[in-house]
C-alpha cells in the first residue's frame, strides 16, 4: 500500500518537475494576467484620472457600468459592424482556397515521364515563341516582363510539379505582416500606386464604351441581375429540398440556413433604385420560397432523420450561396448607376464626372473593400489550402470510381462525393476563421490606415488597442476585451455542441 | 481486363495531356497574379526617387544604392539584430519550455494531469487582447518596459505549442517507454535520450513557427518599445511610413529586406511547415 502510495508521490514530483518552468510562465502571463483583467474589467481605471501626479485618486469598483456604457455606445456597434464587414471576406478566402487545393490534387505531371518531358519541352517553347514575338512587335518592357513571368513560373512548374505552385500560393500568406502592408499601402496610392495607374486607363476605356451605347441597355443588368438572384435561389432551395427529402437535413436545421439563403433578396428589395425591380425581386423571392415551403410542408422524407441532422453542411452551402447573390446584387445596382456615373457634364468649363478609379485606403466607402482585397491576395493560399489539400488526399478512391461508373460528370463527383467529404474540414476553417475575423484587423488598421477613414476600417480589436493604449481607458478597455471574449466564446461552444454531430452524420 | 484498362488509357492520354496543359496554364495565371506586388517591390526598390511615380516598373536607371542608403538613414542594421536576437532567444526558450511540458502532459501518469491540461487548453480560446494591459502593468511592475527581457520572458510559453508537440509525443508508442522503465532508465533520460530525439520533426516545425512568428511580431513591440536602438524590423520599417512617407523606394528596398529571409526560410524548409500545419490542425 505504502509502495503504491510512494510511486503516485514520485510520479507526481517528475510529473510536476518536468512542467514547472513552462506553468510558472503560465501563471505569471496568464493566469494573474486573466484575473487582473476580470477585476480591471469592473473598474473606473482610467490614466487620465488616476496617474502618479493625482495621488488622491484611485479608482475604485463601478460594477457593470463599463459594459453599459459600452453596449449603449453607438461607436461599439459601428466597429462590430466594420470586423463583421471584413468577415464577409471568409466565404471568399475559403473558396479559394478550395480551388487552389483542388487544382493542386490533380495530377500535374501528366501520369508519365514521358509526358512530363513533354510538357517542359513545350512549355519552353512556347515562352520562347511568345517572348520571340512580343520583341519583335516591340511590345513595351511592361508586357515582357508579366509575360516573361508568366513562362517562368510555367517551366517550373512543369518541371517541379504542384510543389513550385505551392510555394508561390502560400508565399503572400507566409510573409504576412507589417512589411507587406506597408508594400500594399503604396501599391494602393491614388495616384503613384500601380493599381489605380493600371486601371484608370481601363476605366477611360470603359468609360467612353458606356457613354456610347444606349443607357437603357446597360440598366437592363439590373434585370438581369434580378433573373440570375432566382435562379441561384432556385438552386439554392431546390437543393435545400432535396436535402430534406432525402433525410439528410432535419426540421430544425433547415430553419438558419433556408433565412440566409433569402436574405439577400429581402435586403434587394430595399437597396434597388428603381420601384419595379424592387417589387420583382421580393415577388421572385416570395414565390420561390412559398412554394418551397409548401413541398417541404407537405412533402414526407423518405428517411426518417433528427431534426438537427445536416446543419453544419446546409449552413456552409447557403452562406456561399448568399455571398454570391449579395455580389450579383451589388454588380444590379452599378449596372444601374454606370451611365449616370459615366457621364460627363462641362460645368464652367470644367469636364465634370466620367469613371475614375477609387481613392482605396483614403475613401471612407473603398477602405474596407481596399483591406479585404489585400487580405483575400493574403488567404487565398494559405493554411487552409494546405488543410484542404491533406483532406483531399484522405478521401477515399473508390468513391470516385463508384461515381465514374454511374457515369457522373466532374461537376457532379464534386458536389456529390468531394464536398461532403471536405465537410468536417471546411467545418473547422469556417470557425477558425471565424474566431480568427472576430479578433482580426488589428495591424492593417495600425500599418495602413489608422482605424480610418473616419473609423471606417477600425475593428474591434483595433478599437481595444486604442481605448487601452492610446486613450489610457483601462478598465473601460478591459471590459471590451470580455465581451469580444464572449464573442468568440460562443462560437466556439457552438463548434463544440455542433462541430462533429451535425457535420459527420 | 488488362485489354479493357488499356483501351481505356489509350482513351485517355490525349485527352489527359492537353488537361494538364491547361491546369499549368491556370495555375502559372494565379501565381503571377500573387506575385504581381512582390515584382512590384522588388523593381521599385531599385529605382531613383524620380522614378518611383512612373508607370513603367521598370527601372530606366538602376540604382542598387538604395540598399546601402537604407542602412544609413535608419540603424537597419540594428533593427535586424533586434529581430533576430530577440526571435532566436524566444523560440530556444520556448522550445525547451514547450518539449518539457509536453513530456509531462503525454509520458508520465501523475493525477490530474488531464485536468490541468484541459485548462491549460482552454486559455487558447482568450484573445491575447485580454491579456494585453494587465501585462503591460506586469512588465511596468519588474521594471522590464523597453528591455529585450520584456519581449522575450512573455513569449517563451506558449500553449498551442504545448498542445501540438503533446500530440506528436502521442503518437510514439509506450512500448519504448515500458521497455527502457525495465532497462532501468530515469524519466529524464527517457525524455533526453528517446523521446527529444524521436521528436525531431515536430521539434522543427516548432521550431520554425515560433521563430517566423516572433521575427514578424507586432503587436508587443508596438506596445513595449519606446527607445529606437531597440526597435525590431516591423517597428522599425514604421519608421519609413511616418517620417519618411515621400521615399517610397528606400522603403521597398527596406521591406525587400525584410520579407527576403522569410521566402527563403519557407523555400528551404517548407516541407516541415506543411506537415506540421496540417498535423496541428487535423489533429485538433
Amino acid at each position: 500500500m505504502s509502495t503504491k502510495k510512494n510511486r503516485t508521490v514520485r510520479e507526481l514530483a517528475t510529473g510536476l518537475g518536468f512542467l514547472t518552468p513552462n506553468i510558472l510562465g503560465f501563471l505569471t502571463f496568464t493566469t494573474i494576467p486573466l484575473i487582473f483583467s476580470m477585476i480591471m474589467a469592473f473598474s473606473n481605471w482610467d490614466l487620465k484620472l488616476h496617474n502618479m501626479f493625482k495621488p488622491e485618486a484611485s479608482p475604485h469598483f463601478v460594477g457593470i457600468e463599463n459594459f453599459q456604457r459600452l453596449l449603449s455606445n453607438s461607436d461599439f456597434y459601428k466597429y462590430l459592424g466594420n470586423t463583421l464587414f471584413f468577415m464577409m471576406n471568409i466565404p471568399f478566402t475559403i473558396g479559394g482556397s478550395l480551388i487552389c487545393a483542388l487544382l493542386l490534387s490533380k495530377d500535374l505531371r501528366g501520369g508519365s515521364k514521358k509526358s512530363a518531358l513533354m510538357i517542359i519541352a513545350t512549355a519552353i517553347l512556347i515562352a520562347s515563341c511568345i517572348m520571340l514575338t512580343l520583341v519583335g512587335m516591340g511590345a513595351s518592357a511592361m508586357t515582357i516582363l508579366v509575360c516573361g513571368l508568366g513562362c517562368t513560373f510555367l517551366v517550373g512548374g512543369a518541371l517541379g510539379g504542384s510543389t513550385v505552385y505551392r510555394t508561390l500560393f502560400y508565399l503572400p500568406h507566409f510573409t504576412a505582416g507589417v512589411a507587406t502592408y506597408l508594400l500594399w499601402k503604396k501599391l494602393y496610392n491614388p495616384i503613384s500606386g500601380p493599381i489605380n495607374q493600371t486601371l484608370n486607363p481601363i476605366l477611360k476605356k470603359v468609360e467612353v464604351a458606356v457613354n456610347a451605347t444606349n443607357s437603357s441597355v446597360i440598366q437592363s443588368g439590373l434585370w438581369i441581375a434580378i433573373i440570375v438572384i432566382g435562379a441561384i435561389l432556385f438552386m439554392g432551395l431546390k437543393r435545400l429540398n432535396t436535402l430534406w427529402r432525402d433525410g439528410d437535413l432535419g426540421s430544425r436545421a433547415i430553419i438558419l440556413p433556408m433565412f440566409f439563403l433569402v436574405l439577400p433578396s429581402v435586403m434587394a428589395s430595399q437597396w434597388f433604385p428603381i420601384q419595379a425591380a424592387r417589387y420583382s425581386i421580393a415577388i421572385v423571392a416570395g414565390v420561390l420560397l412559398a412554394v418551397t415551403l409548401f413541398m417541404i410542408i407537405t412533402s414526407k422524407q423518405e428517411f426518417d432523420c433528427k431534426p438537427s441532422n445536416g446543419f453544419g453542411n446546409a449552413l456552409m452551402f447557403c452562406l456561399f450561396m448568399m455571398v454570391i447573390q449579395f455580389i450579383v446584387t451589388g454588380l444590379g445596382i452599378v449596372a444601374y448607376n454606370l451611365p449616370g456615373m459615366a457621364e460627363i457634364t462641362i460645368d464652367n468649363g470644367v469636364s465634370v464626372g466620367g469613371l475614375t478609379a477609387p481613392e482605396w485606403l483614403t475613401s471612407y466607402h473603398w477602405a474596407k473593400p481596399a483591406l479585404m482585397l489585400m487580405g483575400f491576395w493574403g488567404a487565398i493560399g494559405s493554411n487552409n489550402m494546405l488543410l484542404y489539400l491533406a483532406a483531399l488526399t484522405n478521401v477515399p478512391g473508390e468513391l470516385y470510381e463508384a461515381a465514374d461508373i454511374d457515369g457522373a460528370s466532374p461537376f457532379q463527383k464534386f458536389w456529390n462525393v468531394t464536398w461532403p467529404q471536405l465537410a468536417p474540414t471546411t467545418f473547422f476553417i469556417v470557425v477558425m476563421a471565424m474566431i480568427g475575423g472576430l479578433q482580426g484587423g488589428f495591424e492593417m488598421a495600425r500599418t495602413m490606415t489608422n482605424g480610418g477613414p473616419a473609423g471606417a476600417t477600425t475593428t474591434l480589436s483595433y478599437s481595444i488597442y486604442t481605448e487601452g493604449f492610446v486613450t489610457g481607458r483601462l478598465g473601460y478597455s478591459s471590459s471590451f476585451a470580455w465581451v469580444l471574449f464572449a464573442m468568440v466564446f460562443s462560437i466556439t461552444m457552438f463548434n463544440w455542441k455542433f462541430g462533429s454531430r451535425y457535420v459527420n452524420d | 481486363m488488362t485489354n479493357a484498362a488499356d483501351v481505356t488509357s489509350n482513351r485517355l492520354v490525349p485527352k489527359k495531356f492537353f488537361g494538364t496543359w491547361f491546369l499549368h496554364i491556370l495555375l502559372a495565371c494565379m501565381s503571377l497574379g500573387l506575385a504581381l506586388p512582390f515584382t512590384w517591390m522588388v523593381l521599385t526598390s531599385f529605382k531613383p526617387l524620380t522614378e518611383v511615380q512612373s508607370e513603367n516598373w521598370i527601372p530606366q536607371l538602376w540604382q542598387p544604392e538604395n540598399y546601402k542608403e537604407v542602412f544609413t538613414v535608419v540603424p537597419y542594421a540594428k533593427f535586424y539584430w533586434n529581430s533576430l536576437f530577440i526571435a532566436s532567444w524566444v523560440t530556444a526558450l520556448q522550445v525547451t519550455t514547450i518539449s518539457l511540458a509536453a513530456f509531462s502532459f503525454s509520458r508520465c501518469q501523475w493525477p490530474g494531469r488531464d485536468k490541468v491540461f484541459m485548462l491549460y487548453l482552454s486559455t487558447m480560446m482568450l484573445p491575447g487582447l485580454v491579456m494585453m494591459i494587465p501585462n503591460y502593468q506586469i512588465m511596468i511592475t519588474l521594471g522590464l518596459v523597453d528591455t529585450y527581457m520584456g519581449l522575450i520572458l512573455p513569449a517563451a510559453f506558449s500553449a498551442f505549442g504545448t498542445f501540438l508537440l503533446r500530440q506528436f509525443m502521442l503518437t510514439i508508442s509506450t512500448s519504448i517507454d515500458e521497455s527502457a522503465e525495465i532497462d532501468g532508465a530515469s524519466k529524464w533520460r527517457l525524455f533526453w535520450d528517446i523521446i527529444l530525439p524521436l521528436c525531431r520533426p515536430g521539434i522543427i516545425t516548432l521550431t520554425i513557427f515560433t521563430f517566423m512568428g516572433n521575427y514578424n511580431s507586432f503587436f508587443w513591440p508596438l506596445v513595449m518599445l519606446k527607445s529606437q536602438e531597440r526597435y525590431t524590423l516591423p517597428i522599425g520599417l514604421l519608421f519609413f511610413d511616418s517620417t519618411r512617407g515621400q521615399s517610397t523606394h528606400l522603403m521597398m528596398a527596406a521591406v525587400t529586406m525584410a520579407v527576403i529571409p522569410m521566402i527563403f526560410i519557407f523555400v528551404l524548409l517548407q516541407k516541415y511547415l506543411v506537415k506540421g500545419i496540417q498535423m496541428g490542425a487535423v489533429k485538433g
